[in-house]
Parts: C-alpha cells; sequence; structure tokens
C-alpha cells in the first residue's frame, strides 16, 4: 500500500437528518456539556419506521462511551469493592474487567422517542410502550433522566416513557417516577448492573442529598408523602438485594449524601408544611422525610453487626472494609443524630427547629 | 307574541357531616426492665392520669372532646378529635333563557361547593384545636415516661442490691446509690 493510498479521502458518514438527531441524543448521554440537550428534547421531528446501518452504527459508537462516561462520573477515585467477601481494591475500571453492555430494542426505541415527541408540552407527548431489559437499557434509562434534570421535559420522561420499570432509574430519580418501584434490585447487586452502582456512587450520593435539600422547603404534605414513600421503598429494597448479595458496599452513597449534612447538623425537617392541612398529613409528610435518614439508621445496624464479625469469620475482610466506609459517618454521630432525628420527625409536636443554612456544597469525601 | 319566562330554582339541603384529625407517634421508653414490666409502669402513671386501661391499651377522652390512647405493647399514642356538625346551605339560581334541569343542577353545584367548604373550615377547627392540644399532651406523656423510668430504676436497683439513698434534685435528675 503507497503513502498516496493511507492519505485518501474517507467520505464522511451520511444518515438522514432524523437520524442524526437520534444519534446526537445517544451521544449527549455520555457528553451532554458537548450539545444542545434542552433543544433535542423540546423539538419534536417525524421519524421514519426504521433507521439505517450507518445510523445504527454510529449509536453502537456512541453507546460504546457509556462506560468511560460513568466511570468519569466517579471522577476515576481509588476506591474499594467486594467480591466474595473480599476486598478488591484500585480505581473502578481497574477492580472490574471490561464488560460490554448489552442494550435491548427499548434502547433504540428510547432515543427515538426523546427526539420526536415535544417534552416540553406534556400533553402533547404520546406514552413510549416498550419496557427496558437489559442493564445497558437501565443505564440509558438513568442518563436521560439525567440529561434531562432541571427542566420540564426530566418529569415528562419519568411518566410518559417505561423507564420507571428500571431499578437504576429509581435509584437515581425516586423522587420523580410514578408508581412503585419494581420488587427487585438484584440486577444492580450482581454483574455489570453492580459495575454500573459502583461507577455512580459518587453520583447518586449528590441527587440524594440535593433532594434531601429540596425536601426541606417543601409546603404540601402530599408531595413529601409521595416523594417520601417512593425513596423508602428504594432505599429498602435495594439494601437488602445489596444485603443478599454480599454488596453493602453498594449502599455506600448512603454515607456519602448524609455525611456533610451530619456534619453541619442539616436535619431533613420540613418546617413550611401547609398549616391549613390536616395534622394528620402533616405528621406522615414529616415522617416521609427521614427516608434518607432510615437509609442511615439501616447502616447504624449493619455497623453494629459488622463488628461482630471475628478474624476467623469468612466475611472479615469485607467486614473491615465496611467498618472504614462507616467510621467517618460514626465519627460525625451519624448513631446520636439519625436516632434523634427521627425521633423528632415522628414526634407528636415537633420541637427542634431546623438551622437556616439549606446549602452545602462540595462533594463527598 | 312571545312573552319572556323568568324561572327561578331554590335549592337547599342539611347534611350532618363528620371531620376528625388525628396523629400517631411512638413512645420513647428506655428498656430498662423487660418490655411487659416497662409497660405495666407506665400504665400505672397514665392511670394516675386519668387514662381508663383496657388490656394493652390505656385510653383518656378529655373534656375538650379529644381522645388519647396509649397502646402499651406497642408504644406508641394516637391522639384525634372529631367533630359533627349539620351543616345547611341554601342556593337561589334565577335565568331567562335556561332549560329549568340544568339550573337545578347548577343549584345542587352552587351547594356541594358551600357544604364543602364549610366542613372544610370544620376540619381546620378541628386541626387548629388538636395542634394546640398535642404540644400540652407531649410535655404530659414525656413526664409520665420519665417517672416510670424512675420506678423503673428503682426497681433494678433493688435487683442489684440493696439501695441506701435516692436523691432527686429540681431539673429531674435521680441518683440511686445501690450497696451490692
Amino acid at each position: 500500500m503507497s503513502d498516496d493510498d493511507d492519505d485518501e479521502y474517507v467520505e464522511p458518514a451520511t444518515v438522514a437528518a432524523s437520524e442524526s438527531e437520534i444519534i446526537s441524543m445517544a451521544r449527549a448521554l455520555t457528553a451532554p456539556q458537548a450539545l444542545d440537550v434542552w433543544g433535542l428534547l423540546a423539538g419534536s421531528r417525524s421519524m421514519p419506521g426504521n433507521i439505517g446501518p450507518t445510523c445504527a452504527e454510529l449509536v453502537g459508537d456512541a453507546l460504546d462511551q457509556v462506560w468511560p462516561a460513568l466511570w468519569r462520573r466517579d471522577a476515576g477515585r481509588p476506591g474499594a469493592a467486594i467480591r466474595a467477601g473480599k476486598a478488591v481494591r484500585g480505581r473502578g475500571w481497574e477492580r472490574n474487567p471490561i464488560t460490554p453492555l448489552e442494550y435491548s430494542k427499548f434502547t433504540i426505541a428510547l432515543l427515538r422517542w426523546l427526539v420526536e415527541m415535544p417534552l416540553a408540552t406534556p400533553g402533547a407527548v404520546d406514552k413510549l410502550k416498550v419496557v427496558p431489559h437489559t442493564i445497558g437499557d437501565q443505564i440509558v434509562s438513568y442518563l436521560a433522566l439525567d440529561v434531562a434534570a432541571e427542566t420540564p421535559a426530566q418529569l415528562t420522561i419519568a411518566r410518559s416513557s417505561q423507564i420507571a420499570r428500571a431499578p437504576l432509574a429509581w435509584l437515581g430519580f425516586a423522587h420523580v417516577l410514578p408508581g412503585e418501584p419494581p420488587d427487585s434490585f438484584d440486577s444492580l447487586v450482581t454483574g455489570p448492573g453492580a459495575v454500573a452502582v459502583e461507577a455512580l456512587q459518587r453520583d447518586l450520593a449528590h441527587k440524594w442529598r440535593t433532594v434531601e435539600l429540596t425536601k426541606r422547603a417543601v409546603t404540601d404534605p402530599d408531595v413529601l408523602i409521595a416523594i417520601g414513600a417512593a425513596q423508602d421503598a428504594t432505599l429498602t429494597r435495594f439494601m437488602d438485594a445489596c444485603t443478599n448479595a454480599g454488596r453493602r458496599d453498594l449502599a455506600g452513597f448512603v454515607i456519602d449524601a448524609m455525611l456533610p449534612l451530619l456534619g453541619r447538623e442539616v436535619a431533613p425537617f420540613p418546617n413550611d408544611l401547609d398549616r391549613t392541612k390536616p395534622l394528620s398529613s402533616r405528621m406522615a409528610a414529616r415522617n416521609a422525610a427521614g427516608a434518607l435518614l432510615r437509609a442511615l439508621a439501616c447502616w447504624v445496624e449493619w455497623d453494629r453487626s459488622h463488628r461482630g464479625v471475628r478474624f476467623l469469620d469468612d466475611d472479615y475482610e469485607a467486614s473491615q472494609l465496611l467498618l472504614s466506609r462507616f467510621e467517618k459517618a460514626l465519627h460525625h454521630g451519624a448513631d446520636v443524630l439519625s436516632a434523634a432525628w427521627l425521633a423528632e420527625l415522628a414526634s407528636l409536636s415537633p420541637t427542634t427547629p431546623s438551622p437556616a443554612s439549606a446549602t452545602i456544597d462540595g462533594e463527598p469525601p | 307574541m312571545s312573552r319572556a319566562i323568568q324561572v327561578r330554582v331554590s335549592e337547599s339541603v342539611v347534611r350532618t357531616v363528620h371531620v376528625e384529625d388525628g396523629v400517631q407517634s411512638p413512645l420513647e421508653i428506655l428498656p430498662v426492665l423487660a418490655p411487659d414490666r416497662m409497660a405495666e409502669l407506665l400504665a400505672k402513671e397514665l392511670e394516675a392520669q386519668g387514662f381508663k386501661r383496657d388490656g394493652k391499651l390505656a385510653t383518656r377522652k378529655d373534656p375538650d372532646g379529644v381522645e388519647i390512647t396509649v397502646d402499651l405493647e406497642a408504644a406508641t399514642v394516637s391522639v384525634k378529635l372529631g367533630s359533627d356538625s349539620d351543616l345547611e346551605t341554601r342556593a337561589a339560581e334565577e335565568t331567562r333563557g335556561q332549560a329549568e334541569h340544568r339550573l337545578r343542577d347548577a343549584a345542587i353545584d352552587e351547594l356541594e361547593q358551600r357544604l364543602a367548604a364549610k366542613t372544610e373550615a370544620l376540619r381546620r377547627e378541628v386541626t387548629q384545636k388538636l395542634e394546640k392540644k398535642v404540644a400540652d399532651l407531649r410535655t404530659e406523656l414525656d413526664q409520665a415516661i420519665g417517672r416510670a423510668t424512675v420506678e423503673a430504676l428503682t426497681e433494678r436497683a433493688q435487683q442489684l442490691g440493696k439501695i441506701e439513698e435516692i436523691a432527686k434534685d429540681e431539673a429531674g435528675n435521680v441518683t440511686i446509690k445501690v450497696k451490692l
């Protein structure tokens, strides 16, 4: 082959305009800052029945970037995880072998739907009927909700698609999804699902803490009750799945979410509930506000059981890892504060005022 | 020659409504003794406060209508207040152009809205009364639980040895000296 052959001009791949937007949407999931995501979500376009092979290939290329995008969300931090009762250390991609993600027809259907529907106007949106099946689908669901964060499109995506069938979507966005979370979160505690949750620890902690802070300003008790029920069910089912799979480390984001709040004693007391609403509703709302706190209280219980694991026991190494994971929370008084705050939330007549500051900067350590 | 006909429809309703509000809260009882014994000691304190014991429940109905139920086994307290009221309201509609049945439907809708507003006002009144009550009740129950806890500690001390001295200060702290 001569040098002239190497320099030969390669025709860029050509796709239809509608396909181009599907490809842009797929790329936006992993690199939202590089594209006009709002333009893609708010606009609408009629789509052909099928996509061509070139478009399929380019969407595949975009989805190949999902793992790097997830690890970027973890900032490439060195960390530790549990495998078969033992601690494995290193950065995410060092701890986990590369596993290609599988996607079902849901992923393409979702990308098409995101481009096709004017998601800024919920009334004009047809429901997406295809349901997610694979971990790849679940990650795409999570990323789709994430790129639409802080826009009206997020609620439309949450309520008009079948994204609520994906446990990973609940783990990140329980506060916006309709209905009940799936019964089983097993897909997130083994195989590539567990790797995805490992990579999303920092992201999940940030999301849960943000919701925790916004909950304090909610005035309608019914809204808080709905959010709390969704969060409680999600965390309970996920943490049960973690215990059953021996992967309690995957619930570490609960600690990271709460650490800055514990450090500054920012309790989740909703102080602005509408006083014209029944006392029973306000009481239920106050209880609901403690969902993340109850998950932390679960960690306190776990911590006690980890202390009982002896050197000769099989899970000693894992227990030591989990003890060190929870140590900082204990140092911040997680055991005392979680019990006291939950008691205050359930109290007949709340007395403890919440600190005025509700802004927490910085990421979990 | 046509004549304008004025149609006037008047409807009234008297309805008995029941509104209720209530809360349930756990009681924080230190497990100094076995749960059964702690429940007994708390029941004794509550009886001194006018509660009537019926098995695992201690109940009291105050003159203001507030019902308090303490579940001694589950260590919870429920407080509720209900109110019954006969609400009466009237509505009249008048028109020259509509059929009578439409006018009557409009009058009935109006009545329902007025009744709903009156019921809501009644419910808010109940909620306000209840809210004032629970603040006092929390203090009362905390004190009863405190006394039951002191009793339990005294019993526990007797199990450990001979009580030599029980000292109580103004802040409510109790010191029990035991000779083992």
